[in-house]
């Protein structure tokens, strides 16, 4: 098999474990819109724990089949590197539910399923007929978990949403940059979103935690439920710390006052940046000898964590001229044998090659269609008795239609030939 | 209200200032019984701040009560051999165990997982490191800034042309608490139909490299770095923030198609944008973004946050408030959705704090309770569960063994 790589031995060797959630049954639809990385990343992780997923796609496939990056650059619906991570162990079905026959199908599929995940906007959702009072006579054990931008309720929920607006209404934009970063001018640095999905796969995260969850209450209820999870609110739920200012104290301004314990702060080094932690007495002593314990560590007003707030426009030059003769790796090394948590800004490069990441196997590695060897991220969690494995890859646009209506809803090769695939 | 899903499980939270709390609080909203085991010598959050109305007090911080809130605290000196023994005597009723020290310290500490399962087979055991308890860098200090640093997400986050920045929120540690909550509640589900518990290992730095697909892609096959691109999209135009009337009041705006885009001319009273060909395609505004910025923050600068959020929404276009955290906690649709919710709590009353991402049914999946006071369960967990007697507990107070 052409993805197989450290970390999933047993596929190479063609054998698998059982998986926590093995033996359910998972139905995923999304559409174009930006529930759509958190609904596949959310099914794709029930898979990853040894669920049988049915990715339902439209017969024009899955606009991340278009997104890239590709291996070899050249576009191909199968090789698209974002479809890929979010929809490997998944079978692939190509219905077009908005024809009888496709609704008809995929209908039939829900019937059949443990859990539906569904990303969408709220009015497509009702527009579908995809609420809980419509299917659960079909199936009442259905587990429903839908991801809508603002959620199914409440006076926000017919507002159209992505990756962006999920940041910035969750609160996280407005506290980006942050401790001990910080924002420089704040009429002249606007709010910031990271350049990643995160929204996206915090909502995929949490929904699967919610239909782990649901799956628990089935166990003692005898019925399923409909999740509705708000991608504002995933982000939101993921910032106690800061709702804890605005709920304790005072909101925090976007240009915070000094952190109350000091040295604890971002800085430029010789060859990038480094954060530079000392808050703790024993630490701060350790780095004023990495230092070479300069005069000016002795001053009374450098006396504390507190002091050493207090006076921190007169420290920071000092600690700069420090930072700047090194580099942020020579930093780390120096501070981390001492047991300082210093640390410099990686790039991507630097961690993927990095002696730590390798080591734990944590890449998967993956061959192009043409052998171009690249590497995706592997699972963060290890489970000693029910471990991650990779039990398939991204499936090609219609790959399992005929296996799956066969096999789950014993379709005939006539009924197939009605969605155009040949038995 | 139904049964709760984790009702009956107990869990020993030795969880350090916030991604584990984080993580156990989740599993004790949703119905498990979790005890906290707090060791006075060495506390975090507690001692913290933000307090209330920044006045200190162990109970007083929200950094510790926004993390431990529905949890027991029972305040056991881990430093004694003997506040240890009655740690152990707590995992032997525990359903799960869940720790994030330094690397080793559970294990120097005589409660390392091979220890806790004689006490306990059936154990679930997590164990959460900012890298993880294997490879060259486990013994590695991290918080939340390096864990942000080491994975390359700073890398990707940033200004055009300026330096990587650091995520708000202590984001590491509660997205890695979000992986944790799905291992044990997969964990759980596996033991209720084969009696089989198991050890979990999870490392932020990983959690947080799950964000980044397409840049690790990119980098291993040929070397290519990711740009730092501010809030743009490589898709979408215009994808950004802009400033509002008044001060530090932005909203966000997201278009990604021509339908969008003309429908975004038209509520902003500038028809003409959809038919200048600099604007006519996707791929057209994406190449003169620094053209279109400029005329869209002109259009949104004279007008509150909420009127362009509902001229856009109205009109179909993405877009939403840049909120601030306190405007998190008092918006009325999460207020109406229920996910923000205010415990009492005996010291500072009700404070709000962000609950579930999620509804079941139309209702909240759990119940968030106050967080406990420093050593507040101490009978409760240690006379009646344990059934220590009242002369021994009244001894082990006196020699600092319980706090």
């Amino acid at each position: 098999m052409h993805w197989c790589g450290s970390h999933c031995g047993r596929a190479a060797s063609g054998m698998f474990q059982e998986g926590a959630l093995s033996g359910l049954k998972v139905v995923e639809l999304t559409d174009r819109i930006s529930g759509q990385v958190a609904g596949s990343f959310c099914a794709r992780l029930l898979g990853d724990a040894g669920a049988n997923v049915i990715k339902v796609e439209s017969p024009e496939g899955d606009p991340y089949r278009r997104s890239g990056p590709y291996p070899g650059g050249v576009p191909d619906p199968d090789w698209s590197g974002l479809f890929l991570y979010l929809n490997s162990n998944k079978r692939g079905v190509s219905l077009d539910i908005e024809s009888p026959g496709g609704r008809a199908a995929f209908l039939d599929l829900v019937a059949a399923a443990d859990f539906l995940v569904l990303g969408h906007n709220s009015s497509e959702v009702e527009r579908l007929g995809l609420r809980r009072e419509k299917l659960s006579e079909a199936n009442p054990r259905l587990i429903i978990t839908t991801i809508t931008p603002f959620g199914l309720t409440g006076p926000n929920s017919g507002y159209l949403g992505d990756d962006l607006i999920a940041i910035a209404a969750g609160g996280m934009a407005y506290a980006t940059p942050g401790i001990p970063d910080s924002v420089g001018d704040p009429d002249l640095e606007p709010p910031l979103r990271s350049n990643t999905n995160m929204a996206g796969y915090l909502a995929a995260v949490q929904g699967a935690m919610a239909s782990v969850a649901a799956l628990l209450s089935r166990k003692i209820q005898g019925t399923g439920c409909e999740i509705d999870l708000s991608m504002q609110e995933a982000v939101a739920a993921v910032m106690p710390f800061e709702l804890a200012h605005a709920s304790y104290h005072d909101p925090k301004p976007r240009k915070p006052e000094i952190f109350g314990v000091m040295p604890n702060a971002y800085l430029p080094c010789k060859d990038g940046y480094v954060v530079v932690m000392a808050v703790m007495e024993a630490h701060w002593r350790n780095l004023m000898d990495l230092a070479d314990n300069p005069d000016w560590a002795e001053l009374e007003v450098f006396s504390s964590g507190v002091e050493r707030a207090r006076n921190w426009d007169a420290l920071e030059p000092l600690l700069l001229e420090w930072t700047m003769a090194h580099t942020g790796a020579e930093i780390a090394q120096l501070a981390q044998d001492r047991g300082i948590p210093c640390f410099p800004a990686y790039t991507v490069g630097q961690m993927v090659d990095s002696a730590h990441v390798t080591e734990r196997g944590f890449m998967v590695d993956m061959q192009g269609p043409g052998g171009q060897k690249f590497q995706l991220p592997g699972y963060p969690v290890r489970l000693e008795r029910t471990p991650w494995q990779l039990f398939r890859p991204a499936p090609k646009l219609g790959e399992h239609t005929s296996e799956v209506l066969g096999e789950w809803l014993g379709y005939t090769a006539e009924q197939l030939l009605n969605f155009g695939v040949g038995a | 209200m139904n049964k709760l899903p984790l009702e009956g499980i107990r869990i020993a939270d030795f969880g350090q200032i916030i991604a584990v709390p984080y993580t156990a609080q989740m599993l004790a909203w949703l119905g498990a019984e979790v005890v906290l085991i707090e060791t006075e010598q060495r506390l975090t959050t507690r001692i913290w701040p933000p307090f209330a109305e920044a006045e200190p007090g162990v109970n007083r911080s929200g950094g510790f009560n926004m993390v431990n809130s529905s949890k027991m605290s029972c305040t056991l000196n881990l430093r004694d051999p003997k506040g240890v023994e009655l740690a152990k005597q707590i995992i032997s009723v525990s359903d799960v165990v869940v720790e994030n020290y330094s690397s080793g310290a559970m294990e120097r500490m005589g409660l390392g997982y091979q220890e806790v399962r004689s006490l306990r087979p059936d154990v679930i055991y997590l164990s959460l490191g900012a890298f993880g308890r294997t490879g060259p860098m486990k013994g590695l200090v991290g918080f939340h800034s390096v864990i942000n640093l080491f994975s390359g997400l700073a890398s990707v986050t940033g200004h055009k042309g300026s330096h990587p920045r650091i995520m708000g929120g202590l984001f590491p540690d509660a997205f890695s608490g979000c992986y944790c909550v799905l291992a044990l509640l997969e964990a759980l589900y596996h033991r209720s139909h084969t009696g089989e518990g198991q050890h979990i290992e999870v490392a932020m730095t990983e959690a947080l490299a799950t964000l980044l697909p397409e840049a690790i892609m990119e980098y291993t096959l040929d070397g290519t770095e990711p740009e730092r691109v501010g809030n743009r999209h490589k898709e979408k135009a215009p994808h950004n923030v802009f400033r509002c009337q008044g001060e530090e009041n932005w909203v966000a705006i997201s278009v990604e198609n021509d339908s969008q885009f003309l429908a975004l001319a038209q509520a902003s009273g500038n028809p003409g944008w959809s038919d200048d060909p600099r604007f006519a395609t996707p791929e057209a505004r994406l190449k003169h973004q620094d053209e279109l910025e400029p005329l869209v923050q002109q259009w949104t600068a004279g007008l509150q946050v909420q009127e362009v959020v509902e001229k856009l929404q109205n009109a179909e276009v993405p877009a939403g408030p840049v909120l601030d955290s306190g405007q998190v906690l008092s918006d009325p649709h999460m207020i109406e959705r229920g996910f923000v919710q205010s415990p009492d709590h005996p010291e500072v009353g009700p404070r709000p704090l962000g609950a579930f991402p999620w509804a079941v049914d139309g209702g909240q999946p759990g119940i968030a309770r106050g967080a406990p006071l420093f050593g507040e369960h101490n009978v409760k967990v240690l006379q009646e569960l344990l059934q220590v007697p009242e002369d021994e507990f009244a001894r082990l107070v006196e020699n600092g063994i319980i706090s």
